[in-house]
């Protein structure tokens, strides 16, 4: 979608990942998500909260790489 | 056959069931006990290799800061794990910050720059002192990263953008891979111990107003209870801290939870008024007022023992209520009170009407909590820790001198490993301070370098030498890491684990390009050891007497903080001044042990008297804030006045003078009392009439409670800490 993205960033002569903004991105979107689901009280019925909540932010981090890095 | 079925087991039961029950209940028994241990060493192991193994395949240039983190952040419930992560990546942030800072304004002038970091840990130590837990962690960590960023860099000032580069980069993967591990695999839920705490509590303190209303506990006892209290509040506020960052912990639990906090200290508060009240009047002998009082403590002490329903709750209000009007008509038909008789009999009714109130509240509050229904609860507030200014002062000029000595050592001594030296008394030093017992902290550290020291070299050289490639290793170095996150499990050795971990990680791991170096591997040893010797020396040599929680300290915060009470501004001030005081006694409760002394239990003796007259006097300050101009206000002020005079110079004029004007305005506060006639009639002025009333109730009672109280401080001629002896 995004063909332009850098690979990697030039952070005052040091090269960082381009992933890691997207990685950052994505870690806010899991936090919001996750007050979302603790306030409806979603994870009360899982087995493992704390696996939904990591499989969660693994689904939103490819999901984003997949559409921008293509 | 009149055997109960429960003494005989039923036949059926073969020997190889019997055999399987017990296998079944030892092994139960066994994953309680040493497999929560176990299972805890296995999340630290996976943790730490994976962390390790990451960096080595990412190519990073100091594996080991991963591994060390990994090794930091290990603890036993999956939301210690994810606080102290975010606290420790934030503190690494601004550490390395603050270097980049002071090596780019002095890179020519290393002892500039000496000072600038001296300076700089000092007023992070200070900070961490300020705060409690986690939070304290990450002023530490901001602390020492600058120093492991900074020192190196004096020789090599062009790298150390790099160098802090590097250890962010590290540390953030140790981080990732700690809080993955903690939270996914095997989790211990920091929520279920907070509810196990909540209920635990609860029935603490409902089993201690029965007590205590039944007259079955000493003065003594209720003093040590009232500081293991102390310290409950502040180990569930530090308990809710770390399960906010558990998946499906909401903010309204967090919200809940607060409320409970404050409500437990608002009722704790009240019933000890009461239970003191109680106390003076049993020990002045038997008498009208308590013959009219003790049906009342019974019947509540009985109400007590049911489980506190709302429907319980209401109803054991309406009996108190009617024991209330019968006594009052008991007391009409007999014959006339004295004054000050009549004057305990409404204070004593005053409270337990309050008491009820606020144990109604605290009720509801556990229910809520207990049977996870979402309450829409206002949030008093968070916890507000105090540190007496002295221990902040004290631990942050010993950090800063541990580091300026260390570095002048690195000087006079030419010994380039003296670097790590300046690094662990930095570290150690840093760390103990917010400790109650630093030495002892620093000793078992001490003790886990020494016992480290022969393991690591011989792991070093005996295997990880003969290693060819990552996964023996990890075999080779896998039994020492493993015995130190054991030792690290259980409470007793969890010090000398720590030390034994550290010192591990920073010697044992290989680098990218590993060099087997007998001489420098234990001259590495011999600094890091030497770090650790300094910052215990430290804390021996250099203000002994200022740690968290000593005696004198506490005492004389607690005095300021009752004169606060007097003169600081009134928004949210109870909450502050009650959370203050109350963790002023949980660090006073942490320093004093399992058994605390005859002096300490003084303080304790004197801040709950301080808690009681701070909280009749910001009362007292709220209803005069309320109320119109008159007589009764004008006294009300000079009573404030006169009390502020007392606690800032605690001696007998003071405080007879201040009993002087209570006793005036009592009498004024009464006369607008008998002003203010309840009127017949049902309109405006009458829902008014009757508020001022009610405002001048409780009025009275505070002015009671401060009477009193300054007269026990007064007539029991106990030892004052005035505030300008710390």
């Amino acid at each position: 979608m995004f063909p332009h993205l850098p690979r990697e960033i030039d952070f005052f002569g040091v090269l960082l990942p381009g992933v890691l903004p997207v990685f950052l991105l994505s870690g806010l979107l899991q936090l919001a998500l996750d007050a979302v689901l603790s306030h409806v009280g979603a994870y009360r019925n899982s087995w493992h909260p704390a696996l939904v909540r990591l499989c969660m932010f693994v689904c939103i981090f490819s999901a984003l790489l997949v559409t921008l890095y293509q | 056959m009149n055997v109960s079925p429960a003494a005989s087991p039923p036949s059926d039961h073969s020997a190889a069931r019997r055999v399987f029950t017990w296998v079944r209940a030892q092994t139960a028994d066994w994953l309680r006990t040493e497999g929560e241990r176990w299972i805890y060493v296995v999340r630290a192991m996976l943790a730490a290799f994976s962390a390790l193994w990451l960096a080595f395949r990412l190519g990073l240039d100091a594996p080991y800061t991963a591994l060390a983190t990994t090794i930091v952040l290990a603890l036993p419930s999956s939301g210690m794990v994810l606080e102290k992560a975010l606290h420790r990546f934030l503190g690494t942030l601004v550490g390395c910050a603050a270097a980049l800072t002071l090596v780019a304004l002095f890179p020519q002038a290393p002892i500039v720059l000496f000072l600038g970091l001296a300076l700089w840990v000092a007023l992070c130590t200070g900070g961490a002192a300020m705060h409690r837990n986690q939070q304290s962690y990450s002023f530490v960590l901001a602390g020492y990263t600058a120093v492991m960023i900074a020192v190196p860099a004096v020789d090599a000032p062009s790298g150390v953008f790099m160098l802090a580069v590097t250890r962010v980069t590290e540390v953030g993967l140790g981080i990732l891979c700690s809080a993955v591990v903690h939270d996914v695999i095997f989790p211990r839920r920091h929520s279920r111990a907070v509810m196990r705490t909540v209920q635990a509590r609860y029935t603490g303190f409902i089993g201690f107003c029965r007590q205590v209303l039944e007259h079955r506990i000493t003065p003594a006892d209720a003093e040590l209870n009232h500081l293991k209290f102390a310290a409950d509040i502040a180990a569930l506020e530090s308990g809710r801290a770390a399960a906010f960052f558990e998946a499906g912990h909401s903010r309204s639990q967090t919200r809940q939870l607060h409320a409970f906090n404050a409500a437990f200290m608002t009722a704790l508060t009240t019933f000890y008024t009461l239970h003191r009240l109680s106390h003076r009047m049993r020990a002045a002998g038997e008498g009208p007022v308590l013959a009219l009082v003790e049906p009342m403590f019974a019947h509540m002490a009985q109400a007590l023992g049911e489980e506190l329903t709302p429907t319980r709750l209401a109803q054991m209000r309406g009996a108190l209520a009617s024991d209330i009007a019968a006594a009052r008509t008991q007391l009409a038909a007999g014959p006339a009170l004295e004054r000050a008789l009549h004057i305990d009999f409404d204070t004593a009714v005053e409270l337990l009407q309050r008491f009820a109130g606020n144990l109604a509240d605290f009720a509801a509050l556990y229910h809520g909590l207990a049977q996870q229904k979402r309450q829409q609860v206002s949030d008093p507030g968070a916890y507000s820790p105090k540190t007496p200014p002295a221990i902040i002062a004290a631990s942050g000029f010993r950090a800063a001198l541990t580091l300026l000595v260390t570095a002048a050592m690195w000087y006079w001594l030419a010994w380039p490993a003296t670097v790590n030296a300046i690094l662990m008394a930095t570290i150690f030093c840093a760390l103990a301070s917010s400790s109650p017992r630093p030495t002892v902290l620093v000793q078992q550290v001490l003790i886990g370098f020494l016992l480290a020291m022969p393991l690591a070299f011989a792991t070093e050289f005996l295997m990880v030498a003969k290693a060819d490639s990552f996964w023996p290793m990890m075999l080779a170095a896998l039994p020492l890491f493993s015995f130190a996150a054991y030792l690290c499990s259980g409470p007793r050795w969890a010090g000398v684990g720590i030390g034994m971990g550290m010192f591990s990680a920073t010697l044992v791991v290989p680098a990218n390009m590993m060099r087997y170096d007998v001489e420098s591997f234990v001259s590495s040893e011999l600094s890091l050891t030497m770090g650790v010797v300094v910052a215990y020396l430290m804390f021996k040599v250099v203000l002994p007497e200022h740690t968290m929680g000593h005696r004198g300290h506490v005492a004389a915060a607690l005095w300021r903080e009752a004169q606060n009470a007097c003169s600081a501004r009134l928004y949210r001030l109870k909450r502050h001044f009650d959370n203050r005081v109350r963790d002023l006694l949980s660090q006073l409760n942490a320093a004093a042990g399992p058994a605390p002394n005859a002096e300490t239990r003084a303080v304790v003796r004197q801040g709950l008297t301080l808690l009681e007259l701070g909280h009749a006097i910001i009362e007292l300050r709220q209803l005069i804030a309320a109320s119109h101009a008159g007589a009764a206000r004008d006294s009300l002020d000079v009573v404030l006045c006169e009390l502020a005079a007392y606690l800032h110079a605690p001696s007998r004029t003071t405080g007879e003078t201040a009993l002087h004007a209570i006793l005036q305005a009592g009498t004024a506060v009464r006369a607008a009392l008998s002003a203010a006639l309840p009127v017949a009639r049902h309109d405006a002025s009458h829902d008014v009439q009757a508020e001022r009333r009610a405002r001048l109730h409780t009025a009275l009672t505070d002015l009671h409670s401060i009477y009193t109280s300054l007269l026990d401080q007064l007539s029991t001629g106990e030892p004052h800490v005035s505030p300008s002896a710390a």
